[in-house]
């Protein structure tokens, strides 16, 4: 894999990093670079190692092998300080529900040894910035499934971490749920904090990274901006030809020079090609007959599907 | 990259071991701090419950027992009446149930329920402020209900001497911890909260009665008595009972080395196994 950067900038480094849980390999000699105020993604289906790898990065799983540099130290040995600068969401909910909302900035400010004065300062700015200011005095567990993540947001951000990570920050949540956190944290971005996520939804990839890493079987297949990526491995347009009753009689010569490449899934054949309007007048005059179909602009998705021939929800 | 590129881990100095096992001088308080915030609204009916229940128990336990035993009582006591003689003794008992039950579900439930723990392991607190600061918390909880229960031993009599009632709460304190250090050490290994039935049910509520506390040790077989002094209870009452009564105690040193030992001991391994459950 060619490593596209290894610039002195560089807030997270890995090199061969991998880790195994007995007989597991859950990240195989993965080699990665997060950049200063980059917003980097980790893209792939659930099992891939996006989480093990976060926990590494996160210094609360020490790794098997390879070599892990975090703001310029080993979180093997400088646990403590590394997790200090850095803000972790992680995928369940661990606010405590017996604290109001601003207590739970409060206190978990304390256990960065940050002073009383300033948490309670940056607290209600955090509060601000995610609109949570009027639900200051409240009890955690009546907000709903929006509001608390961008609670554990705001949490994190307490000590005004140099890297903020989020494990699959809007697994759960509702669309317009969804928008607002990914408005919230782009205004991050731009006030300059470096942020890295995980997610399997490739539209979230799409939006919100400047460049991200698809993860596969422990493995990272693919390296780049999502520009780049789909450029690189998928063609402009797919073509999704729908077959309720399957797709596995269509016979291979039927599918070929429809397009420039096909993939073919349970129920659907999806083509990749210049032009899905032309590519479909030729599976019609291939005898292909569809019970519905559509042309859209290659996604991240196609990229995945490309690479490791599944689609991310499979 | 090929297998033979990648550097395998360092593997860390013995220090730096022990380091990572050791609390840090300080960030151990917040965790306090923290769990004082959490109970600072239960505070009205801790207090409630600090003043009823020993008055209830001592009520139910020692009067009504204290009937039935009668006249035998100063073959038991020596001389003393039966409330006087188990008073004390049910207040290091009072300790250790306090002590067990805060080391049992709050613990497990910050791991498994809240997942609070999984938060705190990404600060710069290390599992072992965790546990150390969980652990102190509790002997503060366990504390607090001494005062009471020592304060309503000296106004009705039972204590005589204030010293030796503020000595008693020294010793509900440390035996809270004998109890609760040991008991996170297990809590922090549970999936369940069924392994709890098993702690109170065959070891707790037995150990209630095997201790000295309704009746002395030595009315026991020999092998009993063996096993009641290798666990915290027995120590404990012996400290509390001498204490309250006023009369010598002997190998005093030694009570209090074993429950400084449950207590140390417990609190150490609950650190190992905390950390190696939370950092995977």
């Amino acid at each position: 894999m060619n490593l596209s950067t290894s610039n002195a900038t560089a807030l997270i480094r890995a090199r061969g990093l991998t880790k195994t849980f007995g007989s597991r390999t859950a990240v195989d000699a993965i080699n990665f670079d997060v950049r200063d105020g980059e917003f980097f993604g980790f893209l792939g289906p659930n099992g891939a190692g996006k989480t093990t790898t976060m926990r590494m990065i996160a210094g609360v799983s020490p790794r098997t092998a390879g070599t892990l540099e975090i703001l310029g130290s080993d979180p093997d040995t400088d646990g403590p300080r590394i997790r200090g600068q850095l803000g972790v969401v992680h995928q369940q909910e661990t606010l405590d529900q017996e604290l109001t909302v601003r207590e739970n900035l409060l206190i978990f400010g304390r256990f960065f040894g940050i002073e009383r004065k300033e948490i309670a300062e940056r607290a209600d700015q955090l509060l601000e910035l995610f609109q949570l200011s009027d639900r200051a005095k409240d009890q955690v567990e009546p907000l709903s499934g929006g509001m608390k993540r961008r609670l554990s947001i705001a949490r994190s951000l307490i000590n005004a971490p140099r890297v903020l990570m989020l494990d699959e920050p809007t697994t759960g949540l509702d669309p317009q749920a969804r928008h607002l956190l990914w408005d919230a944290l782009q205004r991050l971005k731009r006030s300059g904090t470096t942020i890295v996520l995980t997610t399997h939804y490739m539209d979230e990839a799409e939006q919100l990274c400047d460049r991200l890493v698809v993860m596969d079987q422990a493995k990272i297949v693919a390296e780049g901006s999502p520009r780049q990526l789909i450029e690189e491995h998928a063609s402009r347009e797919v073509l999704e030809l729908r077959f309720p009753e399957g797709t596995s009689r269509i016979s291979k010569e039927t599918l070929d020079g429809i397009g420039d490449r096909y993939e073919r899934l349970a129920e659907r054949v999806i083509i990749g090609c210049e032009n899905g309007e032309a590519a479909h007048a030729r599976a019609l005059e291939h005898g292909l007959t569809p019970e519905s179909w559509l042309v859209r602009r290659s996604s991240l998705e196609d990229v995945f599907l490309r690479l490791t021939g599944r689609s991310l929800d499979e | 990259m090929s297998a033979a590129q990648i550097a395998p881990r360092r593997s860390r100095g013995l220090f730096a071991t022990i380091g990572a096992y050791l609390p840090h001088p300080t960030r151990w308080r917040h965790v306090v701090g923290y769990m004082v915030a959490v109970y600072r609204r239960e505070w009205v009916g801790s207090l409630f419950s600090g003043f009823v229940e020993p008055l209830v128990v001592l009520a139910g336990l020692g009067i009504g027992l204290g009937v039935l035993v009668g006249d035998r009582a100063a073959e038991i006591t020596g001389g003393v009446s039966y409330v006087t003689y188990i008073a004390p003794a049910l207040m290091a008992s009072q300790a250790m149930q306090f002590g067990a039950g805060e080391a049992a579900w709050p613990i497990l439930g910050r791991i498994m329920w809240v997942r609070i723990y999984h938060a705190m392991v990404a600060t710069p607190l290390k599992p072992t402020d965790i546990i150390v600061g969980a652990i102190a918390f509790i002997g503060g909880k366990v504390a607090f209900a001494a005062t009471f229960f020592a304060g309503v031993l000296l106004a009705t009599g039972i204590a005589t001497s204030p010293l030796g009632a503020l000595t008693m709460i020294g010793v509900s304190t440390l035996t809270g911890l004998a109890f609760a250090a040991p008991i996170t050490a297990f809590s922090v290994t549970q999936k369940t909260d069924q392994g709890f039935a098993f702690i109170f049910r065959l070891i707790i509520t037995p150990l209630t009665f095997f201790s000295g506390t309704y009746f002395p040790i030595e009315n026991l077989p020999e092998w009993a008595q063996f096993i009641s002094w290798c666990t915290p209870l027995a120590h404990g009452v012996a400290l509390s009972r001498g204490l309250a009564l006023g009369t010598e105690i002997p190998n005093a040193a030694t009570h209090v080395a074993v429950l400084a030992a449950w207590t140390i001991g417990g609190t150490v391994i609950a650190s190992i196994l905390f950390r190696r459950r939370m950092l995977k």
